[in-house]
């Protein structure tokens, strides 16, 4: 029975992979069997690690020779799999920490009656038998000729939800169920539902109106204490010192409800989590920005620097002029807003789209045709506009935020215009980062004094110490909420560490041995002692020197074209192809069909239970 | 130490090739390249392919002989990103998961920022079975790899949705160190669906001549080893990377520069070898 079993299931397996080769209705077994496969191979890993320890730990019990080795591979292979299973030291991973928000537990049972939203209509099949988009499973189903949703639904939401069939109707039909499947005017944009999670989420700082608004959506117990919950961890207050304010610093209007500085303790405070938005406009935004500069502004910062230490040379001269040149152009930024003034062809919705296609099929000639909404006309830097860029350059102390309240006074902007400028200014770096990319610059070619590389470098450590400030209110105002979601192997965890710095370099290092040994095999052992050992050589002196510039060169003075030449045969890398070609493909493809032959009748005789050698003997 | 040709110490040769080695490497000395008609037909392979054109990207392989392949991985990526096809990155090799997320930190983050995760290209990391994998996500991707190596569900993943098998690549682009690697991709992938997809190969110098029998028919291309990255790095550069293309595109170029005075010491040293054997004979001496 011990040997009767194992033999039947290697036959079984052999016979199931032959006949889903071969019969495209049983094509489907073996890619079972494949997973099947992968299931013992997992468990294959586990005696694996099992025998390893067995092998090692009697190894050190006993004090055999080279115990200690043992010793060293027990340790090492425990500890990778400790710092492996319980991913010390990786962060969690960034797509599951949903920053900015805050998550309170809630369950899909225990949401509020005024959560379940519903339109006319029917869930359709697929064709294809291809089921919903896993993001909306749990949330939809079908009760009595509605589609019922429950939670809010998100963008991502309607859209995998319209893609899942491409039918007019059904789009209309989720165009309705999204704009019914919303939170109140006055929680837009702040409330979300997370069915895979099972929680209520929150964005940023809880308000008292937006407390009182979420209240009134239900008042179940569960529901009602997991608002409580958002309500405290929304308005949770985390402090960080400041060692220095970057200059004419101030809370920015819009968040100072929850951001705070308090000048006697020199503390920056903030109520609930912060954004990614918010801290990069925070760490960012009170450092001035590169702006264009004339060749008489760019002189003069070549003087200030030579004011600092020593005359540079000529060629740093040219680099620094060349750095300081490298900046946005105001043609540039002008084409960018004219860009984005253009009018965006407004499209019809899907329901409207639908309306008239049911008018066609009806053949009404009186049917109602929705127009397409009138687009907006096309918007246009004027004159003002324009001067007012120029100012903004040539005064060097305005912000973006002042150059747009700018443009908006100075005559038509438009939302996208604006959102063209806030990006353009996104790209453009900050003075600081400019003067230090043009000390590496300058360092690469030649030396600066301890003053120059302080001027050159000192905007940018103050912008970088007060981006780490924003950086650890933004990390202690964040609590984790997945904190087994990163990776093992990720930047930073103790498994990428050792992966890093002790697997990668140990292998490269026992793989890279082989050049020294090879090299001495060669030197004793390559002889040609007979004619087989003389060809041998001969191969090997053409492969080595084909595989490297100096066969190239050596006969590069042959014809090249074998075609037209035959002499061309003769040079090197033509002779590689030729024994590549012809006699190692000769040679491989005879071992090959003799293994290919050789495993069919293994494998027969496996299936067969002729040879049985494979399970061992009772 | 004691220095004599007849019977010379072996730590003699391994300072001599730990010079010969680091010299080319200390003074960065390149050589130009040639590229040969398999080189070309790999970059050919890869040139064909048009904008959105689904490629799978095996990277079968570990540190041990990241020095050998790691530069024509991060050819190969190169080329697809400048290509702007979808990949598909993928492993039969426990560690080739940590290979992907170097590319894809180095290259596509780093030099392709415009690139979006799960638009433009997947890791869907590494999967145990070796040719088992092959044999099963040739007809169902899904029932292997529900998510990628970020636990996103695959149906999550734009760019993923409408792949049910590798049967809709255009191309499979595998870098082999063994096996499991560019002969199972032969087999099982590249051979059963021939009319669906090609595959091109960069494998070691020393996996290359197993993997001759199959060029062209089953293979479209094959570089091997370090010689054949430079000479596809050397298209690659030509066409995209204008006249002074960033350090990390010229690393196979690099590394041919120590290749070349190993295998001139490795010649000097047979034949110096050969020398003493025949002058040993001569004597009639004691031969080894």
């Amino acid at each position: 029975m011990k040997r009767i079993v194992p033999l039947l299931i290697a036959a079984m397996a052999g016979y199931v992979l032959v006949a889903s080769r071969f019969i495209p209705l049983a094509e489907k077994w073996g890619e079972v069997e494949a997973i099947w496969f992968d299931v013992l191979a997992a468990i294959a890993f586990v005696l694996g690690g099992g025998s390893l320890l067995k092998l090692h730990l009697r190894k050190i019990s006993d004090r055999t020779t080279g115990w200690g080795y043992s010793a060293i591979t027990l340790a090492a292979f425990l500890g990778t799999l400790y710092v492996g299973v319980a991913k010390t030291g990786a962060r969690p991973s960034q797509e599951q920490e949903f920053y900015g928000q805050s998550f309170a537990p809630l369950t899909m049972d225990d949401l509020p009656p005024s959560l379940t939203y519903r339109v006319p209509g029917s869930i359709p099949m697929r064709a294809d038998g291809e089921p919903l988009p896993l993001g909306v499973q749990r949330q939809l189903s079908q009760g009595s000729g509605d589609i019922v949703f429950r939670g809010w639904m998100s963008t991502k939401q309607e859209a995998d939800l319209s893609d899942y069939k491409d039918e007019l109707a059904w789009r209309c039909t989720v165009e309705k169920l999204f704009d019914t499947a919303q939170p109140p005017a006055a929680l837009k944009g702040k409330v979300s539902y997370l069915a895979d999670y099972s929680r209520l989420g929150f964005r940023g700082y809880m308000t008292d109106a937006d407390h009182e608004a979420l209240l009134k959506l239900g008042s179940n117990g569960p529901f009602v204490a997991a608002v409580e919950a958002l309500w405290t961890a929304s308005r949770l207050e985390t402090e960080v010192p400041v060692e220095k304010l970057p200059a004419g610093f101030s809370i920015p209007a819009a968040s100072r409800t929850y951001l705070s500085y308090d000048e006697a303790t020199h503390k920056l405070g903030i109520r609930g989590p912060m954004s990614t938005a918010l801290r990069d406009e925070l760490a960012r935004d009170h450092f001035p920005l590169v702006r264009p500069m004339t060749a008489e502004q760019r002189a003069a910062f070549v003087n200030n620097l030579e004011s600092h230490g020593g005359k540079l040379s000529e060629l740093q001269a040219q680099t620094l002029d060349a750095a300081l040149a490298k900046a946005w152009s105001i043609d540039g930024l002008q084409f960018a807003l004219n860009e984005a003034g253009h009018a965006v062809p407004a499209e019809k919705s899907a329901c409207e789209l639908y309306q008239e296609q049911q008018s066609r099929k009806s053949g009404s000639a009186t049917a109602p045709k929705t127009a397409a909404p009138k687009p907006e006309p096309d918007v246009k830097l004027n004159d003002r506009q324009r001067a007012a860029i120029g100012e903004f350059v040539r005064e060097r102390t305005e912000t973006v935020d002042d150059l747009a309240a700018r443009l908006k006074a100075a005559g038509p902007f438009t939302a996208n215009q604006k959102s063209a400028l806030q990006e353009f200014f996104g790209k453009v770096p900050t003075v600081g980062e400019q003067k230090l990319n043009a000390c590496i610059d300058l360092l690469r070619i030649g030396p600066l004094t301890r003053e120059q590389r302080d001027f050159l470098r000192n905007d940018y450590r103050e912008q970088s110490q007060w981006r780490r400030t924003v950086g650890d209110l933004f990390v202690k105002a964040h609590k984790v909420k997945y904190p087994w979601s990163g990776q093992y192997n990720s930047p930073g965890s103790w498994f990428g560490w050792a992966y890093e710095y002790v697997f990668k370099p140990c292998t490269a290092t026992i793989f890279s041995l082989l050049a020294f040994y090879v090299a001495s095999a060669a030197f004793r052992a390559f002889r040609a002692k007979n004619v087989e050992a003389l060809l041998l050589l001969g191969t090997a002196f053409i492969i080595l020197l084909s595989q490297t510039f100096a066969g190239y060169w050596l006969t590069s003075w042959l014809p090249s074209d074998p075609q037209q030449n035959l002499l061309a045969w003769l040079r090197m890398e033509n002779l590689k192809i030729l024994i590549m070609r012809v006699f190692t493909t000769a040679g491989t493809r005879a071992i090959m069909i003799g293994i290919a032959l050789g495993i069919a009748s293994t494998s027969i005789k496996i299936m067969l239970g002729q040879d049985r050698s494979y399970v061992g003997r009772d | 130490m004691r220095f004599n040709w007849d019977n010379i110490d072996r730590r003699w040769i391994f300072l001599m090739m730990g010079l010969t080695v680091a010299g080319p490497i200390l003074w960065q000395l390149a050589f130009p390249e040639i590229p040969t008609p398999y080189a070309r037909s790999v970059f050919d392979a890869i040139e064909k392919l048009q904008p959105g054109d689904k490629v799978l990207v095996a990277f079968d392989y570990d540190p041990a002989s990241e020095a050998e392949l790691g530069p024509m991985a991060t050819d190969f990526v190169h080329h697809c990103c400048e290509k702007k096809v979808k990949m598909y990155f993928i492993s039969l090799w426990p560690v080739g998961p940590v290979m992907v997320q170097d590319a894809i930190r180095n290259i596509i983050e780093a030099d392709y920022p415009q690139m979006v995760y799960g638009q433009d290209y997947v890791n869907l990391g590494y999967k145990s079975g070796y040719e088992g994998v092959i044999k099963v996500i040739v007809t169902d991707l899904r029932s292997l790899y529900p998510t990628d190596t970020r636990g996103s569900s695959i149906d999550q993943i734009p760019m993923c949705r409408d792949v049910k098998n590798i049967q809709s690549m255009k191309l499979i682009i595998d870098v082999s160190a063994g096996y499991a690697g560019a002969k199972e991709w032969t087999q099982y992938a590249a051979v059963p669906y021939a009319d669906k997809m090609k595959l091109v190969t960069g494998s070691t110098g020393v996996q290359s001549p197993q993997l001759f029998p199959y060029l062209p028919d089953q293979m479209a291309g094959l570089l091997g080893g370090i010689k054949g990255a430079a000479e596809y790095e050397k298209l690659v550069n030509e066409k995209y990377s204008g006249p002074t293309p960033a350090p990390k595109y010229q690393e196979a170029l690099r590394r041919m520069g120590p290749q070349l005075f190993a295998h001139l010491l490795m010649i000097g040293l047979i034949i110096a070898g050969n020398v003493i054997y025949f002058t040993q004979r001569r004597r009639g001496g004691r031969t080894r």
